[in-house]
């Protein structure tokens, strides 16, 4: 997944291309990272209620960030565009 | 087609029951018509929100945003983590802007429901500026 980031009117101008896919393999390493942590804190919190959803945070997260694809946001005033898109 | 369609179709061809039973008899069975093609339309991917300039503005600002409805059903979940000190701060919100609803009610079968609705919105709004909010 590619996110395109564009901050000028100029319509020559394509904008910048990132690769979401690295940052992904960053953030997916902190959640290895963390996870003993999040383990720990929902079997604290389990008797709460709370440490279901603590569990929960992980597989909601992936899912949000894989169907991000798609999405287009462009606002556009006399001065400026910013388009953010997710190809 | 199920068999007490079939059974209740065939009493009808063979006169034992009127027009009038056969349907009471359909009714009660909960068999929806034959679904017109404007109902078979293929499920929206995209909710659309669509802000421009009306014809007698001078604003130029313009908005474009297109929003994957997979990305609205897993932002939905996140819903699920609203602790329960806020829902109620929610349902008084709500309370004071006249709307009756309470937050804590909200099942996930509600909101998939809810999305699923979605197909068919369709909202204009023209004035200063022209707003639409549609699927696609």
């Amino acid at each position: 997944m590619l996110m395109r980031l564009k901050l000028s009117r100029d319509p020559n101008k394509y904008g910048l291309i990132l690769p979401v896919f690295l940052v992904w393999i960053l953030l997916f390493a902190l959640m290895i990272i963390l996870l003993p942590f999040v383990l720990l804190g929902a079997l604290f919190t389990w008797a709460s209620g709370q440490g279901k959803w603590l569990l929960m945070t992980y597989p909601l997260l992936i899912s949000t960030l894989f169907h991000l694809s798609g999405l287009h946001i462009e606002v556009e005033n006399e001065e400026q565009n910013i388009l953010i898109a997710f190809l | 087609m199920s068999d007490e369609r079939k059974k209740i179709l065939d009493m009808l061809q063979r006169g034992k029951i009127t027009v009038e039973e056969a349907e009471k008899l359909l009714a009660a069975l909960g068999v929806p018509e034959e679904a017109s093609p404007e109902a078979q339309k293929p499920g929206c991917r995209y909710l659309r929100v669509v802000v421009e300039p009306g014809p007698q503005s001078e604003d130029r600002d313009r908005v474009n945003i297109r929003v994957p409805m997979k990305l609205i059903r897993a932002g939905l979940k996140w819903a699920a983590f609203v602790p329960k000190e806020a829902q109620s701060s929610i349902n008084q919100a709500l309370r004071e802007k006249g709307i009756e609803m309470d937050f804590n009610q909200i099942t996930r079968e509600d909101i998939e429901e809810l999305v699923s609705q979605l197909n068919d919105l369709t909202v204009e709004v023209e004035g200063k500026e022209k707003v639409r909010i549609y699927c696609e």
